[in-house]
């Protein structure tokens, strides 16, 4: 917990609520920069609302900080077109409602560093157009997407689309990534370049969180495993919650510490190890 | 290096496209404006418009029964049906981009009803300014659709439901004028169909400066708009802060709307065809959009005037539902079998 200031997500006191229900509560923790994190948790735990949370678009009690270096700011003080520049999210809702083509789908990964409005053009260093479209064709390149260049994105694949949107996020290139289960339409071999691409993306210095609900995924991609448990049946610490909607609780581990023990926990129900010949360890939940 | 090649190409056919349609588009508006101001009980030889048209022309000539008819009547009814089609072309591809539902239209927001019920109640109380009643009307209804929609979280889903409750109360409030209206009860019905005739000149460079001033700022914000239209939240993941976008722009092009409604009646379905009859030629772009709206809007609403007045002085509202709807089915049928 050293460099306190300098953590891209921080967050304490954090409570959300949806609808008058506090769906997150109390929750401390940080995001360290340069670390692939994987969010993980049963249904229902949080894991898109912490991600909506930290994307600015939910609002939340508590503090909940963005820093990079010395600069650092909150959250719900923070314009969303400065929050564009700085946080990219890869949504879970794929679908897309107008009919752009690949192309001009990704380009718009670039709005919150143009200037927006006639007016505010002036404030930003000054692309030229080829240059632009070299970034777009770049991150279109890195998703995978060549092919499609001047298709429809409401005629793509799900699995296609939700990769639009991974180079959209590409095309932003913010310093923090949040993605909400960007492999939840991709076949294992899109899923495998998609996380390996995103280790690329925290080696070289970014800071990514990923909502997954493949452990295993977690284990062989993730440095950070931040983790929220179930809620317990018959209520926890905190009892001024009313018990329809009891809160779990947030884990935060290396991912080298998870064991079966910390996915009960987490799940709910006992988990299986299994090695492969290579000695790579892997969790399946155990028949009863 | 081979994929830019691959994206100047496709710059450069997309460039190409859009620079015939204008071509075609503006051969259509010499005509339409031809045809619009030499045409008619009277007709005025094209040169013999020209020379009237001129600004140098002779105050003795100016007094000519045939200057009057051509400067005074033809030109601004014209312009109006230009400038009245091509705003609300425009704000329907804003609204239908906005609250990204095809079915939106200028009059979504509950702007038709209040202007109707506006104007209605000017007839039915014998009040000698229609046009402004109806005015005040609209804004009424545009401020109580966004006030409840704001109130209740400012979504697209609460603006739209807000327009429907609202038009809903007025226009049972429009039956309920009608039907106490008695002998008014004819002067109601047209007005509410909508006409150019008797276009004032001031009246229709009223609704070309409600138009610059609802139409260029959407113009400026065409790529946000872009980005918003993608879908829910994916505006504000690219910077754009959608709920005062969508309010901003939603109130300027209602309020476009509004000087429309009030000055010339309720000329239904061209907002809502002319933007899903360009969305395939010129892409859903909206910068793009906007501009080719406009100018297809205005020119296809001048021509449903002029058949509008070559059948005996129909109201535009008439001519336009009528070609509009099968129309518009048409355009879904195509629209379906494409996919």
């Amino acid at each position: 917990m050293q460099n306190l200031m300098g953590d891209p997500i921080r967050f304490s006191q954090l409570e959300v609520s949806y609808g008058g229900a506090p769906v997150l509560s109390g929750f401390h923790g940080a995001v360290r920069s340069g670390t692939l994190t994987a969010l993980i948790g049963p249904n229902g735990s949080g894991k898109s609302t912490l991600l909506r949370t930290f994307a600015g678009l939910l609002p939340y009690k508590g503090s909940l900080t963005l820093g990079f270096g010395s600069e650092v700011r909150e959250v719900s003080r923070t314009t969303r077109r400065e929050l564009g520049r700085l946080v990219g999210v890869v949504p879970q809702q794929v679908r897309m409602a107008a009919p752009f083509t690949v192309y001009d789908a990704v380009a718009l990964g670039r709005l919150p560093c143009r200037g927006a409005a006639l007016l505010e053009r002036a404030a930003l260093p000054e692309r030229t157009g080829s240059e632009e479209d070299r970034l777009i064709l770049d991150a279109i390149a890195r998703a995978d997407l060549e092919h499609l260049l001047f298709r429809d994105v409401t005629r793509l694949s799900a699995g296609e689309a939700q990769r639009v949107l991974l180079a959209t996020v590409l095309a932003q290139d913010p310093p923090v990534l949040l993605l909400d289960e960007p492999s939840s339409a991709l076949d294992p071999h899109q899923t495998a370049r998609v996380f390996s691409l995103l280790r690329q993306l925290a080696d070289s210095g970014k800071t990514v969180v990923a909502a997954v609900h493949d452990v295993n995924l977690a284990v062989a991609y993730a440095d950070v495993l931040l983790a929220l448990t179930r809620p317990e049946p018959n209520g926890n610490a905190l009892s001024d919650v009313p018990p329809e909607r009891p809160i779990g609780n947030m884990i935060e581990k290396s991912i080298k510490e998870l064991d079966e023990e910390v996915l009960e926990r987490i799940y709910g129900v006992p988990f299986e190890p299994y090695v492969s010949r290579k000695g790579k360890k892997a969790w399946h939940v155990r028949e009863s | 290096m081979q994929r830019a090649s691959v994206l100047s190409d496709y710059k450069a056919a997309r460039r190409g496209r859009r620079l015939r349609f204008a071509a075609t588009l503006f051969c259509v508006l010499v005509s339409v404006a031809l045809w619009r101001l030499a045409q008619g009980d009277w007709p005025i030889p094209p040169s013999r418009v020209f020379a009237l048209l001129s600004p140098f022309l002779s105050e003795a000539e100016r007094m000519t029964p045939e200057a009057i008819v051509v400067r005074s009547v033809r030109l601004p009814r014209l312009l109006a049906a230009l400038g009245a089609g091509g705003l609300l072309s425009a704000a329907g591809v804003v609204l239908q981009g906005l609250l990204f539902n095809p079915l939106a239209e200028p009059y979504t927001l509950g702007i038709a009803a209040g202007a109707a019920f506006g104007g209605a109640l000017g007839f039915a109380a014998h009040f000698p300014w229609v046009t402004p009643a109806a005015f005040a009307g609209a804004l009424i209804a545009l401020w109580s659709v966004q006030a409840i929609a704001w109130r209740s979280g400012g979504s697209r889903a609460h603006l739209v439901l807000a327009g429907i409750v609202v038009n809903a109360f007025l226009s049972a409030g429009v039956t309920f004028l009608k039907a106490i209206a008695d002998d008014r009860l004819g002067a109601i019905v047209l007005w509410l169909m909508g006409s150019f005739s008797g276009a004032s000149l001031g009246a229709s460079l009223g609704v070309w400066g409600a138009a610059a001033l609802s139409v260029l700022p959407a113009w400026a914000y065409g790529r946000q708009l872009d980005a918003v239209s993608l879908g829910e939240d994916r505006g504000s993941l690219l910077g754009v802060d959608e709920r005062r976008l969508r309010m901003g722009l939603l109130c300027l092009v209602s309020l476009g709307t509004a000087a429309t409604v009030g000055s010339f009646g309720i000329i239904g379905f061209v907002g809502l065809v002319v933007p899903h009859l360009l969305r395939p030629i010129i892409g859903p772009l909206h910068r793009p959009l906007l501009l080719f709206a406009f100018w297809t809007g205005g020119c296809l609403t001048a021509l449903a005037d002029g058949a509008a007045q070559s059948l005996g002085e129909l109201p535009v509202g008439v001519v336009t539902a009528l070609i509009g709807g099968p129309f518009f089915c048409w355009l879904l049928l195509r629209q379906g079998r494409g996919s």
